[in-house]
């Protein structure tokens, strides 16, 4: 079983031991020391990291093909058992939303024409680039997803990305092709939101639990449970008004929110390229569409 | 006598299944399967496969590849770099320190070594991670994870012994 022991390895058995310690020791110390550089946020270091995501995103996108099959396989199986039920409820809902959609037209035809009158400034163009989730966090210390869309699709650093319920997170960090989204519940994240009704405004800042906490309210806002969140655009980054989530809980250890995002079932996402003419460099976020891959369509 | 090349090539794929099963594990933690809450305790499998190749075969599972190892997990969760190399290259110190005590005895003996050693790594990583991001982080996900990180074990542990028979008998 052990490997095969000749003349020579006998004798330099001691060497080989002291040699093997120091590497291991030595190696030991490498981990530290790339501990502490990615703590002092060192360039090399996350570019490391970014190549390395680069070439893991294809292969990672392959695996969770199958299993993304997988599940909807199983998805497919379960609506087949219900497709009376289902045909019966949607049937409801299409009537009832049409309703909604007549009222949403006019509500909007109305607020272009108030927006004519005050000679408002429109809000720029919104582009979503929608990528597929090829990986979550797979362990207890972040909260990140990656992302199969990197800086040759237009992303960049500090974007929005939206599910279809909600905000999630904002872009972390990007490679070539790839990228990774730093959700809303993760400790590091911090997103500038305002209550829908009051329009007070606070800071969502998460903390590795499930319900972020809302902070940096106004001392004199009242929020019951319930109250819808939503971005504020603060700093020009986020568009404002995407809707986060609502208030679950508020007591004296503090305001948490309830995302709408559902985080189970993640597939795609859309992340928003947003800008603010005069506001935000091209570097951090293209508004020239000249840019992207996806234009040559 | 020399050994043909071919020899010599069939053993180093063998040699090198315990690494690749390692790093096919690593991906397959990070695969979104959509469970919920999932994503946050997944068993580390990783460190299931360094701690038992690091007691059944130390030499294919040498520190730099350890190293290594904890590197790609590290870029692949985006978890602070270094942080599971040092994880790693800790499980495969204290198991190849240890591994007299694990060989040959009855397979309850590594179960209760793994639940022993993934315990010590799961309070460090969590020291680690609290001073990293000077905060307190919740420690429930971080013991959930070590439970079903045991629980998985037995299960790992026959599929690398059956490899462990069919493929590395000779290395």
């Amino acid at each position: 079983m052990a490997p095969r022991q000749g003349k020579v390895f006998k004798l330099a058995w001691p060497l080989k031991t002291i040699i093997q310690r120091s590497a291991f020791l030595a190696l030991i110390s490498l981990a530290i020391a790339l501990l502490f550089l990615g703590k002092a946020n060192v360039g090399v270091v996350e570019k490391m990291r970014t190549s390395a995501t680069d070439f893991l995103a294809p292969i990672l996108a392959t695996i969770s093909e199958p299993v993304d099959a997988f599940h909807k396989g199983v998805a497919r199986v379960q609506k087949l058992t219900s497709l009376v039920e289902e045909n019966e409820r949607l049937r409801e809902e299409n009537a009832r939303l049409l309703k909604w959609q007549a009222a949403g037209r006019t509500l909007e035809q109305e607020n272009e024409n108030f927006r004519q009158l005050l000679n408002a400034l429109s809000d720029p163009l919104v582009l979503p680039i929608t990528a597929r989730v090829v990986g979550d966090s797979g362990g207890p210390f972040v909260r990140t997803l990656l992302l199969n869309a990197g800086r040759r699709d237009g992303v960049r650093v500090g974007q929005a990305v939206v599910a279809p319920l909600g905000l999630v997170g904002r872009i972390a960090e990007v490679g070539e092709r790839s990228s990774r989204v730093l959700l809303l519940t993760d400790l590091n994240s911090r997103i500038p939101v305002v209550m829908e009704k009051s329009r007070h405004k606070g800071i969502l800042i998460g903390d590795n639990s499930s319900l972020p906490q809302l902070d940096f309210l106004p001392t004199n806002a009242k929020v019951a449970p319930g109250d819808r969140v939503v971005t504020s655009g603060d700093g020009g980054m986020l568009p404002a008004g995407r809707p986060i989530g609502f208030i679950s809980s508020s007591s004296d250890r503090g305001i948490r929110v309830q995302a709408y995002a559902d985080w189970t079932r993640l597939e795609y996402v859309s992340v928003l390229r947003y800008d603010l003419p005069g506001m935000s460099s091209p570097e951090m976020n293209p508004g020239d569409l000249g840019e992207s891959r996806l234009d040559a369509k | 006598m020399n050994p043909t090349f071919a020899y010599q090539f069939n053993r180093f794929l063998r040699g090198s299944v315990p690494f690749a099963i390692t790093v096919l594990l690593a991906l397959m933690s990070v695969v979104p399967i959509g469970i919920s809450g999932y994503a946050i305790v997944t068993p580390s499998f990783a460190a299931i496969s360094v701690f038992y190749w690091s007691i059944h075969r130390p030499y294919l599972m040498a520190p730099p590849l350890c190293f290594v190892l904890g590197l790609l997990s590290d870029c692949l969760t985006g978890a602070p770099l270094g942080l599971s190399s040092f994880l790693y290259l800790l499980i495969h110190a204290i198991a190849v320190s240890q591994r007299r005590i694990f060989i040959g005895k009855a397979f309850v003996l590594t179960w209760f070594g793994y639940f022993l050693i993934a315990f010590i790594i799961a309070m460090l990583s969590w020291i680690i991670a609290c001073l990293y991001s000077l905060a307190f982080l919740p420690l429930t996900p971080i013991l959930v994870q070590y439970a079903l990180s045991l629980l998985v074990f037995p299960l790992f542990a026959w599929g690398f012994g059956m490899l462990q028979n069919n493929l590395l008998r000779l290395t």
